[in-house]
């Protein structure tokens, strides 16, 4: 009896995630050489056109500074922010479970209500925090404050999850290295640099691949809260994309917008696997 | 781990296929074979077997999704006709709807509300459309997609149902709307307009007319507001969306500019910078207007005016019935005047409102043209100006007596309508807002110039026009 190779039993799931991510990434990139408007039935080969109409489309620029400043700062704050609720949630104390839940809280409620609420929350006529700060501040409408507030409700709402993945990173660190350093004297701070930080790299670079990703691709948060904000200032790329796709429509573009995006987020991936693989080492 | 158990028990179950199969039998293709090999290939690439979860799962909904090819329904015929929320009480729509099959025994109509947003509904309407469904024959649109549903080919043409001389009998703004390469593709069905709202108690008190020019409403702003506490000068539409091109447009009318002339972009013009300088300076220079108009849209604004906090207001006509209800602080209290305009312009108002088309991929045209007719008709419109309010687009029922005498209101209304004019009559008008909103919302925060924001959007603008060539 001759032993098949299996090829063919590969083919159906090859086909499956051909036509789930190959095929559309092709078709993609494919529409981006294109100037397409579906419903006019205009499809013009445009070769690079669109792209450097892309190198000159102001918005286009102030949507990826837009969001390069989004992700820079959030991922960041959440990052200071997460590893400090992480090592005051690692010590032992006595309402551990409930604080570790409550912390989850904010994960937990979907990004859209979290979203509406903050929208409320910074109101300027009617929100408690010109009340609580007594003052009346134009939070969503300020060009500089929207993007700020954007980044506050992202840090709200995404901080748990650092913090619980930290947590279980800081849970993997044999006590005996705590104890060692404490009989040689050491002060919390050099506990801190020397034992936990690099103990920790591995869980802090897989959170920082996860944090950086999805912050660059934020749409929800943002879109509810500013729809784009004040003449644009928070309006990320994603946000252009969609709004250049779905609301008027223009398929050659939009799709060369998306093509930009999976590129940038793609360099990011690598830069990050290849900091992680180097790690490993 | 589960999946190995499965693994070896598939492959297991391979080899017993295999020895059986050896008999002499050719290799047929079987339904369990296909699945034990379609289970082993999704075991197999473990890494992505969630994938291969996910990938099934949608490629069962997409099959799912596409609709079918719909069959006649044999019997009396029915209608769908697609609409927004209809202001106030369903029973009384309904009641005009049934006074229709009465008129038409054969026809039933059924209706069904998209949601409220009116961004949902365009998309509704572009995704089906697209897919050329016949789910729906009468469908409620918004007056700028008019031209753009003409020129993707989705409206049937109703010039034959709505010749020249019945035209003439609507307010010319939402006929030029509707028209597009001199053919009609819908019926205006009810119409809005932007107003000035005014205190008249305020002006009286200070004894100032209601202003008809733009620096008139400034100076009078400034005078009352130094001398009155906790009062707003002027309340506006500021918002990044289409309320905000709304506002814009009509101050840019009203000094005699325009977006759009005979197909060219000619949004980059001295008037329109003036224009544009002029709203940011209500906010910045003669602070009539306070910032917080970047953030607002219709009911904010109303709500600021309702409550007696400001002494003039831009919004559309639907605020004067909730300021003269029981209860409400302003009652009694408030006036309409149609917008200002700079000096040497003439006052402008950008038109609303919704008008009826048929679903050029309908299976019932015919009985589609007659609802339409039917609820466009003088008797239709008066019953839904007596019941819910919604503003005749015909000129002769505001000289009806009896609508006169029950809203006078609504009537008192016709100059502004007659003046009212249509945002850039273009199938590219969706993408021509995308590209207004956020410029002029720069120049309303003050990130933009109008010279900037005008030139950027002018580029803009003509690339998207340059499609067509």
């Amino acid at each position: 009896m001759t032993r098949d190779n299996g090829k063919a039993y590969i083919l159906p799931a090859a086909a499956l995630l051909f036509f789930v991510t190959i095929y559309p990434i092709a078709y993609v990139i494919y529409l981006s050489l294109h100037r397409r408007l579906l419903i006019f039935d205009i499809s013009r080969f445009v070769g690079f056109d669109n792209y450097l109409f892309l190198l000159k489309d102001d918005r286009f620029w102030n949507a990826l500074k837009n969001t390069a400043y989004f992700t820079a700062s959030s991922v960041s704050l959440e990052l200071i922010i997460g590893i400090s609720i992480a090592l005051l949630l690692n010590g032992n104390f006595r309402f551990k479970g409930a604080a570790r839940a409550v912390v989850l809280i904010p994960w937990a409620i979907p990004t859209v209500v979290s979203a509406r609420m903050w929208e409320w929350i910074c109101n300027a006529d009617f929100g408690i925090l010109n009340y609580l700060l007594g003052v009346k501040i134009n939070w969503l409408g300020s060009p500089i404050w929207a993007i700020n507030v954007a980044v506050l409700t992202d840090v709200w709402k995404t901080t748990p999850f650092v913090a619980i993945l930290l947590m279980a990173g800081l849970q993997v660190i044999p006590q005996d290295l705590y104890q060692a350093a404490k009989i040689d004297g050491a002060g919390n701070w050099s506990i801190f640099r020397r034992i936990t930080l690099p103990l920790l790299m591995p869980v802090i670079l897989v959170v920082l691949i996860f944090r950086t990703l999805d912050a660059f691709r934020v749409f929800d948060a943002v879109y509810v809260l500013t729809g784009g904000g004040p003449a644009n200032t928070t309006e990320t790329l994603s946000i252009y994309a969609y709004k250049v796709l779905f609301q008027t429509l223009q398929f050659g573009y939009g799709s060369t917008l998306s093509v930009v995006v999976f590129l940038c987020t793609g360099s990011i991936s690598i830069f990050y696997i290849r900091l992680l693989s180097r790690g490993v080492k | 781990m589960k999946y190995t158990v499965c693994k070896d028990r598939l492959l297991s179950y391979k080899k017993q296929l295999n020895h059986g199969g050896h008999r002499g039998k050719s290799t047929t293709f079987n339904v369990k074979d296909s699945l034990i090999s379609l289970c082993l290939s999704v075991s197999v690439v473990n890494e992505f077997r969630f994938l291969g979860l996910y990938s099934l799962i949608a490629a069962f909904l997409f099959t799912c999704g596409c609709s079918d090819t719909g069959k006649e329904v044999p019997g009396p015929v029915t209608l769908v006709f697609k609409h927004g929320k209809i202001a106030g009480d369903p029973e009384l729509f309904r009641g005009l709807l049934d006074r229709f099959e009465r008129e038409n025994p054969g026809i039933r109509v059924k209706d069904e509300t998209l949601p409220a947003s009116t961004d949902e509904q365009h998309q509704f309407y572009v995704i089906n459309l697209e897919g050329r469904s016949s789910d729906f024959d009468v469908l409620s649109m918004d007056v700028i997609w008019v031209p753009e549903f003409a020129r993707a080919g989705w409206l049937r043409d109703l010039s034959r149902l709505w010749p020249g001389e019945e035209r003439e009998e609507f307010f010319p703004g939402p006929v030029r709307a509707v028209t597009f390469e001199g053919k009609a593709y819908a019926v205006p069905w009810y119409i809005d307009a932007g107003l000035l709202y005014y205190r008249k108690d305020l002006l009286k008190k200070y004894g100032r007319k209601p202003p008809v020019t733009w620096p008139e409403l400034v100076e009078s702003a400034k005078y009352i507001t130094q001398r009155e506490n906790d009062v707003y000068g002027f309340i506006w539409q500021g918002k990044q969306y289409e309320g905000l091109v709304c506002n814009v447009l009509e101050y840019i009318w009203s000094n005699g500019g325009d977006v759009l002339d005979d197909g060219k972009v000619v949004i980059n013009s001295p008037k329109n910078i003036e224009a544009l300088r002029f709203m940011r300076d209500m906010i910045e220079e003669y602070k009539i207007t306070p910032p917080l108009v970047t953030t607002a849209i219709e009911e904010p604004t109303r709500h600021i005016f309702g409550s007696g906090r400001a002494v003039f207001m831009r919004n559309w006509p639907y605020a004067w019935n909730i300021f003269e209800r029981e209860g409400s602080p302003v009652r009694g209290k408030i006036g309409v005047a149609p917008l200002p305009y700079f000096s040497g312009g003439v006052s402008a108002s950008t038109l609303g409102g919704w008008q009826l088309g048929v679903n050029r991929y309908s299976r019932r045209p015919d009985a589609a043209e007659k609802l339409i007719k039917f609820l466009t008709s003088p008797e239709s419109q008066k019953t839904l100006a007596m019941t819910v309010g919604y503003k005749p687009t015909r000129k002769e029922l505001y000289l009806d007596k009896e609508l006169m005498r029950e809203q006078p209101f609504m009537t008192g209304l016709y100059d502004i309508f007659m003046k009212a004019r249509p945002r850039p009559v273009s199938p590219y008008y969706m993408m021509m807002t995308q590209v207004m909103q956020p410029e002029f919302s720069a120049v309303i925060s003050g990130i933009k110039t109008p010279e900037e924001a005008l030139a950027s959007a002018q580029k803009l603008m003509g690339h998207i026009l340059e499609a067509e060539e």
